[in-house]
């Protein structure tokens, strides 16, 4: 018993040195793990950064064109974010191409019909398809409802009546969200996401390679020749696949974790909360489902009639978590119940998302979840070992 | 010994086997002769137990590949029409781990590494990935491959394709020490000259069954032809012509 038992394990180190060097050596393999894990964060969190910066531009320059028909208008409106700039005259739609924001257009009649209470109009020219555009058109708005509410009270006031008559209520609204948890709505679905993504983008070559690759070059007719199990030439398969996929996704968490750091999250009220506890929770959560993603897409790749082929169903099979992961978000289904967390794939996103935001997780859910997972690997083992037993995959048919 | 013994083999209804019956004794050299698409591969295949025969046993050193494959395969050496060669892995490296495969680790896995790499001269690829590598290297590799855990039967499909002169001198030599030794050795090749000077029987295989059996000198006596060649075409092919048995080459 133990001379096989010793047998298996050295058939077994020698298989992992195998498959280990074999994949650690594919230079395709290593720049899509490196070009995807190092350069998509950072083009996510790079766009998001230069959305939050014209977002949160501060000034906008607005021109008043017969501003001298309303001077105490064109004088409240000054200060703040707004940049005014009265001018004699002009079209709209030339100076909204040229360095203003938004036009604001007061007719000559605007004194007299003030005056008579005839409630003049007031133009507001904007260019919609331009982002600040519209975000200067609406701090004019906001600024003149303010002037405007001012002037209605003190109207009210002249004629004896209280400015209440015409508010039956006060609303206001208190926004009782934490930083986490808008972290977690916010970063919540990316996140996990992301480092799902980069399991499967990452594994994609190694495992067309070590199964389609191999049958192509006809290395596999070799490797079943020598006395090993199918299952241990599975094992060892997905194990260096599942390596590459694992750093890859770790890869992806450190540098998010870095980019966290440096962006200014809290302006916009948001935390990335993980610590390092989180951080290496988070990292063994990713692992059996690294082993999962590393199994099926070898799965697929054996099954697959060639090389190109494998190449098509995985780049399918690569769009189907995310597809899964944003169609549940959109549902009404309650995700956190417990059930939803021992399905592979939902559970690891909600276990991430709460790590995430700092916020515990249920270890025994954890552990059931990532049991189910790893029962799941188990199972594919053995189909894939079964299909290493294939006639067909020799070529023979 | 390997022993074939009326295996019947059909791929989506078309026979490749019909009742094939040969055997290879220890201790000789079997040649194997037949023309592209006369069923040696799948009959290989079958012997390594990569394949399941629809009918009829074979047995290599007593066993059956159906029923004990990880046996069997321990006690093979094969070099087939393809040297399966990993490109990302150096001569060592890839030596080592088939070694592994069959069980070796240690100082016998350290032996046995030495030992081929002076057998087939390897040392000067030795630590060189096998990406790049001539015919001829690729073909040395993968011999070394077959025969690191020393196999008590030995397999090979034409092995000294690509092979510069030196090389399958070196190989003719590896081959008549293995013999020496008590190993089986079944090959198959398309030289004559190189079946005349190490097969001490050969086997002319046609349409999937053995049309013709002995050795050289017994099958130019029962031909009547007065070489190897010319025996082994008028076995194979019959009364074809000579313009268009070149076809089948």
């Amino acid at each position: 018993m133990s001379i096989f038992r010793n047998m298996r394990s050295r058939q077994m180190r020698g298989l992992l040195l195998k498959e280990f060097r074999e994949v650690w050596r594919d230079r395709r393999a290593l720049g899509i793990t490196l070009g995807f894990t190092l350069l998509f964060p950072l083009l996510m969190i790079g766009s998001g950064a230069l959305s939050y910066k014209v977002m949160s531009e501060t000034s906008f320059a607005v021109a008043v064109v017969g501003g001298e028909h309303a001077p105490l208008l064109e004088e409240q409106l000054r200060g703040g974010d707004l940049r005014i700039e009265p001018l004699q005259g002009g079209v709209p739609q030339e100076l909204l191409q040229g360095k203003y924001d938004v036009v604001l257009q007061i007719g000559k009649n605007f004194a007299e019909d003030y005056r008579d209470l005839l409630s003049p109009t007031v133009y507001l020219y904007v260019d919609s398809a331009d982002k600040s555009g519209g975000r200067g058109a609406q701090r004019v708005q906001e600024q003149l409802a303010r002037l405007q509410q001012t002037i209605m009270q003190q109207r009210l006031a002249v004629r004896g009546i209280a400015a209440q008559t015409l508010s039956p209520w006060q609303l206001e609204v208190r926004d009782v969200s934490t930083p986490s948890s808008r972290g977690v709505a916010i970063l919540g679905l990316m996140v996990p996401v992301l480092l799902i993504m980069g399991l499967m983008v990452c594994s994609t070559a190694p495992s067309i390679d070590t199964s389609a690759g191999e049958r192509e070059r006809m290395s596999v007719e070799i490797l079943l020749q020598q006395p090993l199990s199918g299952w241990q030439v599975v094992v060892a398969k997905v194990l260096a696949v599942t390596s590459i996929a694992w750093f890859g996704a770790l890869l992806s968490l450190a540098v998010l974790t870095i980019s966290f750091s440096l962006l200014p999250l809290a302006e916009i009220g948001v935390r990335f909360s993980a610590g390092l506890s989180e951080l290496i929770a988070m990292s063994i959560i990713l692992l059996p489902l690294a082993l999962l993603v590393a199994v099926l897409q070898i799965l697929l790749s054996l099954r697959s009639r060639s090389f190109k082929d494998a190449q098509v169903q995985l780049s399918i099979l690569q769009a189907l978590p995310v597809t899964l992961l944003v169609g549940l978000k959109l549902s009404n289904i309650e995700l956190d119940a417990p059930i939803w967390q021992l399905v592979p794939l939902v559970g690891q996103q909600q276990w991430l998302s709460a790590l995430m935001a700092g916020e515990p997780i249920s270890t025994r859910l954890a552990l059931a979840g990532s049991v189910v997972t790893l029962s799941l690997v188990g199972l594919c083992i053995l189909v894939g070992a079964r299909a290493l037993r294939r006639e067909s995959l020799l070529g023979a048919t | 010994m390997i022993r074939v013994d009326s295996v019947y083999k059909k791929f989506a209804a078309k026979p490749i086997l019909r009742n094939l019956s040969f055997s290879a004794a220890d201790g000789q050299v079997t040649a194997l002769l037949g023309a592209n698409g006369a069923g040696k591969t799948t009959c290989l295949r079958i012997i390594a137990g990569l394949l399941k025969a629809d009918r009829g046993k074979v047995f290599v050193g007593g066993l059956e590949p159906s029923q004990h494959p990880k046996d069997v395969r321990r006690q093979l050496g094969i070099v087939g029409d393809r040297e399966g060669l990993y490109e990302r892995l150096t001569v060592a490296e890839y030596l080592s781990f088939f070694a592994s495969a069959q069980g070796l680790a240690g100082t016998e896995l350290e032996e046995a590494l030495l030992a081929v790499k002076g057998e087939l001269e390897l040392s000067d690829l030795w630590n060189r990935r096998t990406k790049g590598f001539s015919q001829g290297e690729r073909m040395k590799v993968s011999l070394a491959r077959a025969l690191v855990h020393r196999p008590a039967h030995l397999i090979l499909d034409e092995p000294t394709r690509g092979l510069d002169v030196l090389a399958a001198r070196l190989l003719r030599k590896t081959l008549l020490r293995l013999r020496s030794e008590g190993s089986t050795i079944l090959f198959s090749s398309h030289i004559m000259a190189e079946v005349l000077e190490l097969s001490d029987s050969v086997l002319v295989m046609a349409d999937g069954a053995i049309v013709g059996s002995g050795t050289p000198d017994e099958l130019m006596a029962q031909t009547g032809c007065g070489n190897l060649e010319d025996s082994f075409v008028r076995l194979a092919y019959g009364d074809l012509r000579e313009g268009s048995r070149h076809e089948y080459f």
